[in-house]
């Protein structure tokens, strides 16, 4: 049987392709920033309780008010370049997702409980004593399940060549570990993950916690340090990832298409500019490195996934209907939204004081 | 069709939907009507400048927090998640449509999350009109979150003009928008007082306590008593198929209904004694949780009522359940279904393939409402009493006679290997078409069945003597006869027709009559389907032929749940001669 028979019909967009994806690439990446900084966040905390001076003790008890924040960011930020995959690629996508619905489904109830474990991890911090180590190793280890859900689902739903799968297991049981590039590419986000979140970290510490110096200096000092090796450590990730694309996918990247080359090679020079700037600690040079960096990355990913469906899928041969009143009533609730919420943040007695 | 199936035989995808619909809206409901409250109570603190009641808000404001970001938030995406899963073409259909509903959907929500945190940390650092303006923020956008879902989920009942212009405008401002915006944010406000039980009830003794319980309580009971115009209005604007449904033609609407019936006025009783009376916490809490559950009664057999009303339809009038369109029916018809299908194996139907076929058949055109040995809506069970002829003739006119349920979509060899998978996959019967034949049938049963362990001539002496009770009695437990042999599980007109052979081999002339069999076997094809003779016999014991020859005629009038007889006179004659014979009636 011929896998590329077995996928569905594409619905009739209501607007150019060109706006989901625009859409789906402005907001993809917010929604990295966010999960980086949850993740970070845990990480840090995690090795804060590990390590046995004052100030990390302290750093962790701060690190505790500000994750139940990331969690509630990264969801919500998430939702939006979800929409628009679903838009898009929805029939790639509901596939995949059928094939392994058990595992799908389990993420919400692991989301649950981590996003209450965090918010245990918060208001019970003093409370939880010698135990709060294990609540925060249990959130994280929760979230980055939940990010390896998505890591097969997101491929699985690349690779029809997989689902002939569904006629023996139809139980919803199936997840994508044959795919050789499954892992690298689970540990390459998570490493670029942990790596930004190191930085989050330490702009937090740099920042919100700036009136206590030796916090500064801790949440500073573990940030950078876990930013630059995680990102030295990626430099061999991302190499074996890239390795383990199939031949058609990784030649894009190695001259047959220039741009996705051009992306490449521009992440590799920011990544390396990073890990100078992050040796030397400078906090907000390699921000400013990184957040073209992760938007860069995101180009490659969408890259990727566009080299695997050559043979299966064209967005751009989907046929449109286009209504312009949904988006325009759309862009106007964002920015109305935006200017409400710039206006509450702009109440908060931190902001005021200053 | 155009997807794959999440397959679990026993275990079926609406009630895992129900179940999780019925909590995240108990839950987003809250989240809303919930907004509205905080504020009014913050505000009725203010005024009184009673410091109490402040300290009553902000406990509220932490459980709202806990309760509706982090479980209603999480319960939505997980509503999205499993209707993608178990109604993707649905679901696919629906995100094209109104996508940039959702995304402003999205931003409502960025904007709450925004809010509800401001407002609760900053209780007291803040000075009351910002603090009140932050929560009136929070209420707007939750408000207009339950707006904008709202459209998209009265599409899928009454989808109205959009129909002809697929007009994004016309599918969410559609019929039941509005009664259905009234209804929800009455229900959500009425929540917010419910909910207020909770927290009032962890407040130590005193004045505070039944002050609050009796504040909440007042708003509980208005939003209520609001609620049931509006829900009322919401009945009355249903197209004529729905209302018909809700009237008691489906069976699960009508359970749906006695459940809201019941909630409602246990609701509207304990309410009234909370505000009256002020017992004590222990018992407070008791009640409290009476509350919860009755209004958890109310508002899911409401979301359950209008979930069922669509029925055969996942979007009314436009997609089957199934995930089929309505409009491919014709066109897969003539070409088959399997042709069409992307997610099958079997292509055409052959006599090798048959069952596989029909395996194929139901899990694309049956499971999305029919589990297999599961504990809802058992299809084994649905059809134990119906043979390989009977099922076929029910799937000719599966639609027709039972409008809940979508045609059958396929060409004659679908439907009959859909019939043999039934009949011969899931029940072991013969597939013997003569499902009407009269004479010999009950010969033919006994061949299929019996005899390749024993003829005819072996049994024949053990029988003498035996009446055609005794022998019709223990066809019913042939292994207590003999451990050996297994159970005979066919329907009771096959075992009516094989004792009467039987009977005849001791008792020669004695077989019944045809006019009799005929009127079993059409009381089989089209009645036992639904409710065997047994069910019937103390209904109808007693009475006359001529009043159930009567009653043929007017069955949708009984109960509304029953289709017309539509078949001749003659037919209607025999089957009610079949039925008061049966029934041991008078002549
Ligand atoms: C839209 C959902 C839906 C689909 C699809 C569906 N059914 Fe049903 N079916 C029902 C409901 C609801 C009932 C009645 C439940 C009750 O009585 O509580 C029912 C009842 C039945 C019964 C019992 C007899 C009766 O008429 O009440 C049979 C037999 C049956 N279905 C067969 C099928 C077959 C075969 C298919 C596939 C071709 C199918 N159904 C598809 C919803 C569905």
């Amino acid at each position: 049987m011929n896998p590329a028979s077995l996928i569905p019909t594409a619905d009739t967009l209501t607007a150019h392709w060109g706006w989901f994806q625009f859409l789906l690439m402005l907001t993809f990446p917010l929604h990295l920033f966010a999960m980086n900084a949850m993740l970070g966040t845990a990480l840090s905390a995690f090795i804060c309780h590990v390590l046995p001076e004052r100030p990390y003790r302290e750093l962790s008890h701060e690190l505790s008010k500000a994750l139940p924040f990331m969690v509630a960011f990264t969801i919500n930020l998430g939702v939006a370049p979800l929409l628009f995959v679903n838009v898009l690629y929805g029939h790639l996508l509901y596939t995949s997702t059928v094939l392994m619905g058990l595992f799908w489904l389990a993420v919400v109830p692991l989301l649950i409980i981590a996003y209450y474990l965090a918010y245990i991890y918060d208001f019970s911090y003093i409370k939880l004593g010698s135990l709060a180590v294990y609540v925060v190793l249990a959130v994280l280890l929760l979230l980055m399940s939940v990010g390896f859900i998505f890591s097969n689902n997101m491929t699985m739903m690349i690779s029809p060549a997989s689902w002939l799968r569904w006629f023996a297991t139809p139980d919803g049981t199936l997840l994508n570990l044959a795919d050789p590039a499954l892992l690298p590419r689970y540990l390459h986000i998570m490493t670029g993950s942990l790596a930004v979140g190191g930085l989050c970290v330490a702009l937090y510490s740099s920042t919100v916690l700036k009136l206590d110096s030796s916090l500064v200096k801790a949440g500073t000092r573990l940030g950078m340090q876990l930013f630059t090796w995680l990102t030295a450590l990626q430099v061999l990730v991302g190499t074996w990832f890239l390795l383990t694309l199939p031949g058609e996918v990784m030649k894009r990247f190695m001259g047959n298409n220039m741009f996705s080359t051009g992306l490449l090679v521009t992440g590799i020079l920011l990544a390396v500019a990073t890990i100078i700037t992050g040796y030397k600690r400078k906090v907000m040079a390699t921000l400013l490195l990184t957040i073209p960096l992760i938007y860069v990355m995101s180009f490659i990913r969408d890259s990727v996934r566009t080299g695997y469906l050559v043979p299966y899928f064209d967005m751009t041969k989907v046929p449109a209907n286009m209504q312009w009143s949904p988006l325009v009533f759309f862009l106007m609730t964002l920015v109305l939204g935006l200017v409400v919420i710039v206006w509450m943040l702009s109440k908060l007695p931190v902001f005021r004081k200053s | 069709m155009n997807y794959p199936v999440w397959y679990v035989p026993t275990f079926g995808g609406g009630v895992l939907i129900a179940l999780v619909a019925i909590i995240h809206v108990f839950v987003s409901h809250f989240a809303v009507g919930g907004g509205l409250y905080l504020v009014m109570t913050e505000w009725k603190g203010i005024r009184e400048q009673d410091q109490s009641i402040i300290v009553f808000v902000q406990k509220h404001t932490k459980f709202f927090l806990l309760l509706t970001m982090v479980f209603g938030g999480l319960t939505g995406v997980a509503i999205w998640f499993i209707i993608s899963l178990i109604h993707p073409a649905a679901t696919s259909l629906l995100i094209h449509t109104f996508v940039f509903g959702w995304a402003a959907e999205w931003v409502f929500f960025l904007v709450e999350i925004v809010a509800l945190f401001i407002y609760f940390y900053t209780f007291g650092r803040m000075d009351d009109h910002t603090h009140q303006t932050i929560g009136w923020i929070y209420f707007g956008a939750a408000w207009m979150s339950l707006f904008l879902i709202n459209g998209i989920i009265d599409f899928m009942l009454t989808p109205g003009t959009w129909l002809a212009n697929h007009n994004f405008w016309d599918g969410f401002f559609n019929p039941t928008f509005w009664p259905s915006l009234f209804f929800r944010s009455f229900m959500s406000f009425m929540l917010a007082g419910c909910y207020g039980f909770i927290t009032a009830t962890f407040l130590e003794a005193g004045q505070t306590r039944h002050k609050m319980i009796r504040y909440s309580g007042i708003w509980a009971l208005i939003s209520l008593a609001l609620s049931v115009p509006a829900g009322w209005w919401y009945i009355s604007v249903l197209p004529e198929k729905a209302r018909g449904l809700v009237g008691g033609v489906s069976p699960t609407i009508a359970r749906a209904a006695t459940v809201a019936a019941v909630s409602l006025a246990v609701l509207t009783g304990v309410v009234i004694l909370l505000i009256l009376l002020n017992p004590k916490k222990a018992r407070t809490r008791v009640l409290t949780v009476i509350v919860m559950v009755a209004a958890m009664g109310y508002m899911g057999a409401f979301e359950w009522t209008r979930e069922a009303a669509r029925r055969p339809y996942v979007i009314n009038d436009v997609m089957y359940s199934n995930g089929i369109l309505k409009e491919e029916v014709e066109q897969i018809t003539q070409k088959g279904f399997l042709k069409t299908a992307k997610w099958v194996q079997n292509i055409e139907v052959t006599k090798d393939n048959q069952l596989e076929a029909g395996r194929e058949l139901f899990l694309h055109q049956c499971f999305a409402c029919h589990t297999v040995g599961g504990f809802n809506n058992d299809i084994i069970g649905r059809t134990k009493n119906m043979s390989y002829g009977a099922m076929q003739k029910y799937l000719a006119t599966i639609h027709e006679k039972r409008y809940f349920m979508p045609p059958l979509v396929g060409n004659v060899a679908e439907l009959k290997a859909l019939a043999a998978y039934i009949a011969a996959g899931l029940h072991k019967k013969p597939l013997t078409e003569d499902a009407v034949a009269v004479g010999d049938r009950g010969k033919n049963l006994f061949d299929n069945n019996c005899a390749p362990c024993h003829a005819a001539g072996v049994l024949k002496p053990k029988m003498a003597g035996w009446s055609k009770e005794k022998i019709r009695t223990s066809l019913d437990i042939l292994p207590a006869l003999n451990p050996a042999m297994p159970d005979y599980s066919a329907p009771t007109a096959d075992k009516n027709a094989m004792s009467g052979y039987l009977h005849s081999l001791n008792n020669i002339g004695s077989a019944a009559a045809p006019p009799k069999e005929q009127g079993a076997a059409l009381f089989e094809d089209n009645c036992a389907p639904c409710h065997g003779f047994d069910v019937l016999k103390p209904k109808v014991s007693g009475w006359s032929k001529a009043k159930i020859r009567a009653a043929l005629d007017k069955l949708s009038a009984l109960n509304p749940g029953m289709p017309d007889y539509t078949g001749a006179a003659a037919e209607k004659d025999s089957l009610a001669d079949y039925m008061v014979k049966q029934a041991g009636g008078a002549k």
